[in-house]
């Protein structure tokens, strides 16, 4: 039973008209996994989280949560229980003061009513909004508001969470603030599925990547595999040099420039730079770049991730 | 730069076809709504546009031939549609004429605007300058002040015409009494030969005496008048209006208020709520029905608070079992038909903007032929007509039922069942407006 997966996509469709939003498009979230979930606009990330969440019918395929399928039963309004959906936009009335949103979205999302005065306290004290409890939330920073707008997505003390762009138009410091708080999701269990346009957070944090592209997934698995499926592990390495020479084997000369690729940076280096040292040729910079989530992005899809 | 600027402004204009409306179009409706309205009373107007005749009921007590002559003489003005027998039933004859209290209740509960009552002894006092003249009661909706004045004035005129030779007979009577040497016999040969021929002029309807212009001034008949309510103190329907006001100004910002508050299904929309409360274990049924609850709430506790005003302000007699039972019924029906319509507009809607703009031209256009803004009874006859298709009209006519035409005779139970097809109106109107705006709604819904 414990290898059934928190949540599992399989073959979904949803077509808008012409449009094929989703054309086949699967995952698989496992208990307490971070999946970051990729893809350019357009791809079909809002339409699968969507999917999840209950508010796109698919066409076809099938969605299951802790192995219940979710196909508009009572079982599934059950097992939806489990979920909690934290939206992109500030999903919060302005009017209402930090723990009187909390209340509200706590009782609408399920949480047990003798259960919720804690909840609450809890929420607050991982927001680190206990001092403003009774302000009106049109009176918090845009981070303190994200902060609030995701508490309100887990007072049900879900399982598995849908986290849609949690760090939109955050400063750095709140940033970093909230993947603290989500880690502390983490540390408690929760499973989280998580679309992300920043790249180097979805690399940070998650343990496996799913990247989507015209409805369908593309390429699965956790960041090494796929470096290692598409553009390899080697290093780039760039060579500014004073005046144009013979390039080495496997490099390109661009201009001055001498651009390649090294598996071993410790062995193979060392023997590049003596070999254009010795055939005359004199360096000026050395820049050498690891493999980047951008790198296998721009690979797979052909665009950039905000294309 | 400057042409920059205005080249802007016109295609944003143009692009906003709410805007578009309420510039150019709405101030066209507005002033066609109103033209019809007042139009006519200036003599202007074609063909329709007339007021509607007034309802007036003849009640003849005296039953003379004089009394018969004034009646027929009152039927006679276009303005006027008179009723003299009360009606049978269907296809059966007439129970017979109509009694003093039987119009005074049928005014009262505004089956007529008026009635004409002539008492006994009419015939004998008619043309007695001597001894003041006869008298005729006209009992008065106070309601609409027009009816008054046009009945009076027009009750004036048609005495010159219901015996001219009777008249023409007492004042020489008079004039031989008091005239000191009394006629010759030559002047009463003559006056009696004039006197024939006034007689055979009215037998062939060929008479000219009086016109419609006569007022009540000349007072060739006093008129007594009678309002037919008597909680208007001062006699002159003083506080009449206040009860008219208080439903026509109350549903009127009832309306809008309701369309305000529905708005939130938009900011939601637009906020991204909408979508969080549609994830969470909300339905769309549930959503809309939990918005219309609470909005008839804040609708229904609108017009009472409008009202409480009215009674502790106004003095308009709320205060009675029967008024607040008639009263809570209306303010129920209305609050929540209103609500249902606040949220069939929100749900039309694609933006609070679009909203804003939509709810005024409706609520304005329903409002000025509903009786909000002008009362129906100064409206043409077309116009009333149009009234019956507005909300304003169907909640205006209930609240007037409860707190002008009341039957003071009635029951609780049948003063309550005399509201209901305003009721039964407006709690129809909310079914259906609460059914296709869930309709509506399914574009939130599931995609």
């Amino acid at each position: 039973m414990t290898d059934t997966p928190a949540l599992r996509v399989e073959g979904a469709e949803k077509q808008f008209g012409e449009t094929h939003a989703l054309a086949g498009a699967s995952l698989s979230l496992g208990r307490r996994e971070w999946l970051a979930l990729l893809g350019p606009n357009g791809a079909g990330k809002t339409t699968l989280v969507r999917s999840v969440a209950d508010r796109v019918r698919l066409d076809a395929g099938r969605l299951e949560l802790f192995g219940q399928a979710l196909d508009g039963s009572e079982a599934a309004d059950e097992a939806r229980n489990r979920l909690g959906v934290i939206p992109q936009e500030i999903a919060l009335y302005p009017t209402l003061t930090a723990a009187e949103n909390l209340r509200l979205w706590g009782e609408l999302s399920g949480a047990e009513r003798d259960e919720l005065g804690r909840r609450i306290e809890w929420a607050l004290e991982w927001t680190g909004l206990e001092d403003r409890r009774r302000d009106r939330v049109e009176t918090f920073s845009g981070g303190m508001k994200r902060r609030l707008n995701i508490a309100c997505g887990v007072m049900n003390e879900p399982e598995v969470i849908l986290l849609d762009e949690p760090t939109v138009g955050v400063d750095p410091q709140s940033r970093e603030r909230i993947w603290e708080m989500l880690g502390e999701l983490r540390s408690q269990g929760a499973a989280l599925l998580l679309t992300t346009h920043q790249l180097d957070e979805a690399q940070q944090v998650a343990d496996r990547i799913v990247i989507i592209d015209h409805g369908r997934d593309i390429a699965n698995g956790t960041f090494p595999e796929l470096v290692q499926q598409t553009i390899g592990a080697g290093r780039r390495v760039r060579l500014e040099m004073q005046a144009p020479v013979a390039p080495p084997a496997g490099f390109d000369l661009k201009g001055s420039v001498l651009e390649g690729s090294i598996d071993d940076v410790a062995d193979e280096l060392p023997t590049l730079l003596q070999r254009i040292s010795l055939s005359g040729g004199r360096i000026l910079d050395v820049e050498i770049e690891a493999p980047s989530l951008q790198a296998v992005f721009l690979h797979l899809t052909g665009r950039e991730l905000r294309e | 730069m400057i042409v920059t600027m205005i080249r802007l402004g016109w295609t944003t204009l143009k692009r906003d076809r709410v805007a578009l409306f309420l510039t150019f179009l709405m101030p066209v409706i507005f002033f066609s709504i109103f033209a019809a309205i007042f139009g006519n009373l200036g003599g202007g107007g074609g063909e329709g546009t007339e007021l509607k005749p007034l309802v007036v009921i003849a009640a003849d007590e005296d039953g003379t031939e004089v009394s018969t002559n004034l009646i027929q003489a009152i039927a006679a003005q276009e303005a006027l549609e008179v009723s003299v027998e009360k009606p049978g039933e269907e296809g059966a004859p007439s129970p017979g004429p109509w009694t003093r209290d039987e119009a005074y209740a049928e005014v009262r509960r505004g089956r007529a605007t008026a009635a004409v009552v002539v008492p006994a002894g009419f015939a004998e006092q008619y043309g007695n300058f001597a001894q003041g003249g006869a008298t005729v009661e006209v009992i008065y909706d106070a309601s609409n002040p027009m009816a008054r004045f046009t009945v009076s004035g027009l009750l004036q005129a048609a005495a010159f015409q219901a015996a001219p030779s009777v008249l023409m007979e007492k004042g020489f009577d008079a004039l031989d009494d008091f005239g000191g040497g009394g006629l010759t016999p030559e002047q009463s040969e003559a006056i009696t030969s004039f006197k024939s021929m006034i007689d055979l002029e009215q037998s062939q309807g060929t008479g000219t005496g009086g016109g419609g212009g006569a007022g009540a001034g000349i007072g060739l008949v006093t008129v007594q008048e009678t309002a037919a309510h008597d909680d208007s103190e001062d006699g002159e329907g003083g506080f009449s209006m206040v009860a008219y006001y208080a439903a026509g100004i109350g549903v009127m910002f009832l309306l809008f208020s309701m369309t305000g508050a529905a708005g939130t299904l938009l900011d939601d929309q637009e906020s991204g709520t909408l979508e969080r409360l549609l994830s969470s274990n909300l339905t769309m049924t549930q959503l809309l029905g939990s918005r219309w609850l609470f909005f008839s709430l804040v609708g229904v506790t609108q017009v009472v608070v409008m009202f409480v005003w009215g009674a502790l302000v106004f003095g308009l007699d709320l205060f009675t079992a029967k008024r607040l039972a008639g009263f809570g019924v209306m303010a129920l029906a209305t609050g929540f038909a209103a609500a249902a319509f606040g949220i069939l507009l929100a749900t039309l809607c694609q933006s609070r903007a679009q909203l804003s703009g939509l709810s005024t031209i409706v609520i304005l256009i329903m409002s000025a032929l509903g009786g909000s803004m002008v009362p129906r009874f100064v409206m043409p006859a077309f116009m009333d007509t149009f009234a019956k298709f507005t909300f304003n009209g169907w909640a205006l006519d209930g609240f007037l039922k409860v707190f002008w035409y009341d039957d003071p005779e009635a029951t609780l139970v049948e003063a309550l069942v005399d509201l209901a097809p305003q009721a039964g109106f407006l709690a129809l109107c909310c079914v259906v407006f609460l059914w296709v705006s869930r309709r509506l709604a399914r574009r939130w819904e599931r995609a």
